[in-house]
């Protein structure tokens, strides 16, 4: 399979600071790849580097087999950034036709109003949109030249549910017709079901790169959830085998373990004072939380 | 340069001028106020004479040039800084819209305005006023301030290098204000003292309105003008890409 995007020795260095740490990283066309860090983690200045925004300090960059400050490349690629507002003065459908002018082989205006769910909006100036609306404005400006790679940096803030539900949908219509999305998200739940792969980056480095499940069957993800009552504690807790973490939400709690089956034997004989017994994989948010806690 | 490079450079212009008639504060300090001025002042003080010339031209020359600065002060600079803070040149910048055409745009488009500005204030003096000069002097003297008034893109670059837009408005507004009094558009420099009249002979506002006052009364192109102007336009220039640059230096 050919690369969309190749990272070969990346190092990006602001003063004395690390943001991004020797990081090699392939993209196979037509892959969803999701990448996913703590806040500073790298996330934002790595896609800043695949798309020629910043310079890497050190390492190659090929977007598209070529560099990406290159007009050619740029016709082929579409990006959601953060913190881009909409352009003040023009209308909605102004906005994405003045878009659709950039580029050789540009989408309808209809199609990119229907995906956008901006249909009654287009006469609409696109300052007076809500701010889910205006993000979702610029996800059909990122459409607009029909890219071969779209970049989606935090792509659903500020978006309701259904604006949601559709974005996700259209997105994995594009990955359908073989398009590569890099994305960044806050919201695992929306990586676990959309990408294919994830990359997880902590400290400008890459601690885990697999398939969602994967990521999750790798790390400590089993755990043991009850409702405990008023003599368990912590420290009880960590005192039985195999105790990766403990976590409380009220009388709640989630004990970690590479060893459920030993871990539940101890508590039931140790006699813990339990209610509503769960034995379950931890989701990609416990999986994340438990690679960033080890990276640390 | 190929076709869908034209054609964005096109679409990119249009898209500025719609702002810019779109932008309220356009519209105020542009149109409204030099023509307001203009038959307030003209219809008070006319019939006098500046400078051995007509007030009433000399002051339709006087507010043409009001209005063409404010459209680079109030619009264009402030536009600019919005941009820049939006966010909005970064994602120009992963388009395949080139960095020349945006400039390119840009200038065009200010070109339009400032024509339009031009054209509208001489037709207002010539019709509503009766202003009777040669056609060759109205040519010229559009000319001037057409070409001339593209210097203070310059300036309204500069002050769009700062990235706060509110800022950019308010300090924007105190100079273009401060140097059209001063520069003696609202009331010729006569009026001042001599001092006043050494300060105002240094400022831009007075030397594009002067280019056009001289022309008037049958004078050719100032070259001294010009050579101001220039110097301004280099300095601005550079100061804004010296400053655009640091910002980005990250």
């Amino acid at each position: 399979m050919k690369a969309a995007i190749q990272l070969n020795g990346v190092s990006k260095i602001y003063k004395d600071k690390k943001a991004v740490d020797n990081l090699t990283l392939s993209i196979a066309e037509g892959t969803v790849v999701a990448l996913l860090g703590p806040n500073g983690a790298g996330k934002t200045t790595t896609v800043s580097m695949i798309l020629g925004l910043h310079k890497p300090t050190k390492g190659t960059v090929k977007l598209l087999g070529g560099d990406p400050g290159d007009a050619r490349v740029r016709d082929r690629i579409g990006a959601m950034l953060q913190d881009v507002s909409v352009i003040e003065g023009l209308k909605v459908g102004e906005s994405i036709n003045l878009f659709r002018s950039y580029y050789e082989r540009p989408l309808d205006l209809d199609y990119l109003l229907k995906v956008s769910n901006l249909e009654s909006e287009k006469n609409k100036m696109a300052s007076s949109l809500s701010g889910g609306q205006q993000r979702r404005l610029n996800f059909a400006l990122a459409l607009a030249g029909d890219p071969e790679v779209i970049f989606l940096d935090e792509p659903t803030v500020g978006m309701d549910v259904t604006s949601r539900q559709l974005f996700w949908e259209t997105v994995r219509a594009m990955a359908g017709k073989g398009r590569t999305i890099v994305l960044t998200t806050h919201y695992l739940d929306e990586a676990d079901s959309v990408a294919d792969r994830i990359v997880v980056i902590n400290n400008g480095k890459i601690i885990a790169d697999g398939t969602p499940g994967e990521i999750k069957s790798e790390t400590t993800g089993r755990m043991v959830t009850f409702v405990a009552g008023p003599t368990v504690t912590t420290d009880a807790l960590h005192r039985l085998p195999g105790v990766t973490d403990v976590e409380w939400s009220g009388r709640q709690v989630k004990v970690f373990s590479n060893d459920t089956d030993a871990l539940i034997k101890a508590l039931v004989l140790e006699n813990f004072d339990m209610r509503d017994i769960e034995i379950s994989t931890g989701g990609l948010e416990d999986a994340f939380q438990a690679l960033v806690q080890q990276a640390n | 340069m190929n076709q869908t490079m034209l054609r964005a450079t096109i679409a990119q212009c249009k898209a500025e001028l719609l702002r810019t008639i779109r932008n309220r504060r356009f519209v105020i300090f542009s149109v409204i106020m030099p023509v307001l001025f203009f038959f307030l002042f003209s219809s008070a003080v006319g019939g006098e004479k500046v400078e051995g010339v007509d007030f009433t031209s000399y002051y339709l020359m006087s507010m043409t040039c009001y209005g063409i600065i404010g459209a680079s002060f109030t619009t264009f600079s402030q536009r600019l800084s919005r941009e820049r803070s939006q966010g909005w040149i970064r994602l120009l910048k992963i388009t395949p819209l080139p960095s020349w055409a945006y400039i390119v745009s840009k200038i065009g488009a200010q070109a339009v305005i400032n024509l339009f500005i031009v054209v509208m204030m001489f037709l207002i003096g010539g019709i509503g006023k009766h202003i009777d000069l040669p056609v060759s002097t109205w040519l010229s003297c559009g000319a001037w301030i057409w070409v001339g008034g593209m210097s203070f893109m310059a300036l309204g670059t500069l002050f769009g290098s700062m990235r706060n837009a509110d800022a950019v408005q308010v300090i924007g507004m105190i100079v273009y204000m401060g140097m059209s009094v001063l520069g003696g558009l609202w009331m010729p420099i006569s009026t001042m003292s001599s001092t006043m009249q050494d300060i105002a002979k240094a400022l831009p506002t007075y030397r594009l309105g002067q280019g056009a006052w001289n022309m008037l009364g049958g004078g050719a192109l100032d070259w001294t003008g010009v050579g101001i102007l220039a110097a301004y336009v280099i300095v601005f220039m550079v100061l804004s890409s010296y400053i655009m640059k640091k910002q980005e230096a990250v």
